[in-house]
């Protein structure tokens, strides 16, 4: 239970010698203190129940993992800067976990909070430390917001009923008040921040009987708002994922206008398409890339001579940070600024609109599911074993259609048939995945190796990486052997049946 | 989770004092540290102020009527916590006699702790007993205390051929020479002569200090509050050498 009070009115009088004779404390000497919150962009330790904090208290720092309630669970001791800090963590489960929660994602410190503190000790009989309170504040959050002192009970394990009696005993101290959330939220809150709160897709209500140029406004706006918040990490390549979310979001924005075709004032709508299309392809060269590198370790684990790849790995580290440096360069363009203005508003509220951009946006978005819809039926069922490896990519980029869609107007159907019509969907999009995922993979291997014989690496590297091709070309292989199951299970009755069902259900 | 045990047939050797100190470097190095105080006599538990009780003594513990962890004290260092001694504990050989398994009952006591602790340290009584199976069979390393004396080796060899007679999983050894007086030929000799011929013993050695002593009066382990004297250092080597061997 988390037991913290902010202390109320003046805040040179902090009663830190009330608070020592009311918990038989010792107090130790003041100090200066520097906390800061780390956690990934999407708050994945925080979500988990966890809070990392990185605290820098007079020479002293360190790392402290506690759940959400303050309980600690570890203490340890690391170099002064926040974002090496993790590395610094000894081998053990705590470090497992913390890097198994964030995956490929960074950690970094999110908030940060400066100002003095005092430590009291409650002691027993033996003087032995059976409740620690710790007196913070007055404090600055950095970005210049002032937060008022707070002073918190520390319970440690095998003494809660002293931790009790203590939180007790400062309740009934004149000039303290009950926190309603620890001190790291209230810096968050202060900061603009919501701990645990990430999205990205959007996460809005529509009314069904909303204008469809209305509806579909809002549903842009917020894909430019997730895009938005991704820029900065991209820029910064803090971790890979912020590139991918910024992508998505240009790709369900993408769908979305396509969708709006007739909502909007067309050329408004196709300029702007032709805006959307272009963030796609200034983002694809790095973020294959990055996937490239991400998987690499698994790859040179196949290619049986991890020696061998180096030259491989070299090259591509190379190309990635060339790749970026270019998409650096466009993300800090006029034209990308100019994209990340309120255009979907605009489009919303131009006197030129479309014929369809009164109708409620229900009957705009079944309309334009059931066209996905029957696009995917037809391109799918024109695949034959003699089908070209396009074919399938272009089965695929309809999929990821129909998804985007069933995605973004999910609250307009019932539950229960629309996970359905997904589950079903994605079963299918995880074989197109595979089979293109690879095809990328061995057109990359061949384009780099062709790259690298010029250059005259060693024979051993391009043997490696024919190894590889093989690899991938026996996934292939396999993925492509199994569509003709997956797409004859998507594509029968009953499916088509759960999703008229959920379109007619409205 | 790594189980190490502080552990001499013979008494009044450094045991206890090596338990403390060695769990509170480990702590300082960011493990998880729990250090289960087996000895009715109670003397970690003392050195770390806590009370020397277990609610429904050790019986509790070992019918898994009561939760080890539950049991569990911090100390008043971070990452250190303490399984207090119980006078009871006097009698943990009839209480293990009577469970299923008697030998592997506290290793599987510990298995439960495996998401809480990096380390546990155990020290233990004195003696050749069923709790002592029970801490060799349950242990990765056993940490000997010797001093430094002819009739020590005598009592290794006798603790190896328990550890070797012992079923199941055999431990790592580390023995180290401690209370060691330098201006003592015999101790200089043995302590320069005998980890040559024995590879189970330590490098580092623990001297005899006034401040070793002292830590019974200070009532905390010596590395934190006298952290740069030569026997707080003696104890982080010694620390190296157990995490190289564990």
């Amino acid at each position: 239970m988390l037991r913290e009070y902010v202390v109320e009115g003046d805040e040179d009088a902090l009663p830190i010698e009330a608070m020592c004779d009311a918990l038989s404390a010792r107090a130790e000497p003041r100090r200066t203190e520097r906390r800061s919150w780390i956690d990934t962009f999407d708050w994945r330790l925080y979500n988990a129940g966890l809070v990392l904090e990185h605290q820098r208290r007079g020479g002293e720092s360190a790392l402290v993992l506690s759940d959400r309630d303050g309980q600690r669970v570890a203490r340890v001791p690391v170099g002064d800067r926040a974002e090496a800090a993790v590395d610094e963590l000894p081998e053990g489960p705590i470090r497992d976990q913390i890097s198994t929660l964030a995956g490929p994602r960074a950690l970094f410190a999110r908030v940060t909070v400066d100002g003095p503190v005092t430590l009291l000790s409650a002691l027993d009989g033996e003087e032995k430390t059976v409740a620690r309170v710790a007196v913070e504040g007055p404090l600055t959050v950095e970005g210049g917001d002032a937060l008022p002192p707070r002073v918190r009970v520390e319970t440690l394990r095998g003494y809660p009923k002293e931790a009790r009696t203590a939180a007790k005993r400062l309740a009934g101290l004149r000039g303290l008040a009950t926190a309603d959330d620890s001190l790291f939220e209230a810096a968050c809150a202060v900061s603009g921040l919501r701990p645990g709160v990430y999205r990205s897709k959007p996460d809005v209500d529509i009314d069904p009987t909303l204008p469809a140029n209305e509806a579909f406004a809002i549903l842009l706006g917020e894909l430019l708002d997730i895009a938005r918040v991704n820029v900065d990490g991209t820029l910064r390549q803090l971790d890979t994922e912020f590139l991918h979310d910024l992508r998505v979001a240009v790709r369900r924005g993408r769908a979305a206008l396509k969708m709006a075709k007739g909502v909007f004032d067309e050329p408004a709508r196709s300029r702007h398409a032709a805006e959307l299309k272009w963030i796609g392809d200034i983002t694809t060269p790095s973020r294959d890339l990055d996937v490239y590198l991400l998987g690499f370790d698994e790859m040179v684990e196949r290619a049986l001579d991890p020696d061998a790849v180096r030259p491989f790995h070299t090259l591509l580290v190379r190309k990635c940070r060339k790749a970026h440096t270019a998409l650096n360069r466009a993300l800090r363009s006029q034209r990308f600024g100019r994209l990340l203005e309120d255009w979907p508003g605009d489009l919303a509220a131009a006197d030129q609109l479309g014929p369809e951009a009164d109708r409620p946006i229900a009957d705009v978005a079944t309309d334009r599911l059931r066209r996905a819809w029957r696009r995917v039926h037809k391109r799918g069922s024109a695949i034959t074993d003699a089908s070209p490896a396009e074919s399938l990519h272009d089965l695929r980029k309809r999929c990821k259609e129909l998804r985007y869609l069933l995605e973004l107007f999910a609250g307009l159907y019932t539950k229960s048939a629309h996970k359905e019509v997904v589950g079903e969907l994605k079963q299918l999009q995880d074989n197109l995945g595979a089979f293109q995922d690879a095809e990328a993979q061995r057109f990359l291997i061949l384009e780099y190796a062709e790259e690298l014989a010029e250059a005259g690496v060693p024979a051993a590297t391009l043997i490696a990486m024919g190894r590889l091709d093989e690899h991938f070309e026996r996934r292939q292989s396999a993925a492509r052997a199994e569509f003709a199951e997956r797409w004859s299970r998507f594509d029968r009755r009953h499916n088509e049946r759960v999703f008229t069902r959920m379109l007619g259900a409205r | 989770m790594k189980v190490i045990a502080a552990y001499s047939i013979k008494g009044g050797v450094g045991k206890t004092t090596a338990a403390a100190n060695l769990a509170a470097v480990a702590a300082e190095r960011g493990y998880r540290v729990l250090l289960w105080d087996l000895d009715p006599q109670g003397g970690a538990t003392y050195l770390f102020r806590v009370r020397p009780k277990v609610k429904g003594g050790g019986r509790a513990l070992v019918s898994q009527r009561r939760q080890l962890v539950d049991a569990v004290k911090a100390s008043d260092f971070d990452n250190l916590d303490l399984l207090p001694s119980d006078f009871s504990y006097r009698h943990l050989d009839l209480v293990l006699d009577g469970q299923k398994r008697p030998t592997r009952r506290i290793g599987q006591l510990l298995d439960g702790l495996r998401s809480d602790y990096d380390v546990v340290v155990l020290d233990c009584a004195p003696s050749v007993s069923l709790v002592s199976e029970n801490v060799v069979r349950a242990a990765d390393l056993l940490l000997v205390p010797m001093l430094p004396a002819p009739l020590s080796v005598r009592t290794l060899d006798q603790l190896e051929t328990f550890v070797a007679d012992a079923k199941g999983r055999s431990p790592a050894v580390l023995a180290f020479f401690s209370m060691v007086d330098r201006r003592r030929g015999l101790h200089r000799q043995l302590v320069e002569e005998l980890p040559g011929e024995r590879p189970e013993l330590a490098r580092a050695v623990i001297p005899v200090a006034s401040a070793v002593e002292q830590m019974s009066v200070r009532r905390a382990p010596l590395v934190t509050w006298s952290p740069s004297s030569p026997a707080s250092q003696a104890y982080r080597d010694l620390w190296q050498e157990v995490v190289r061997r564990w």
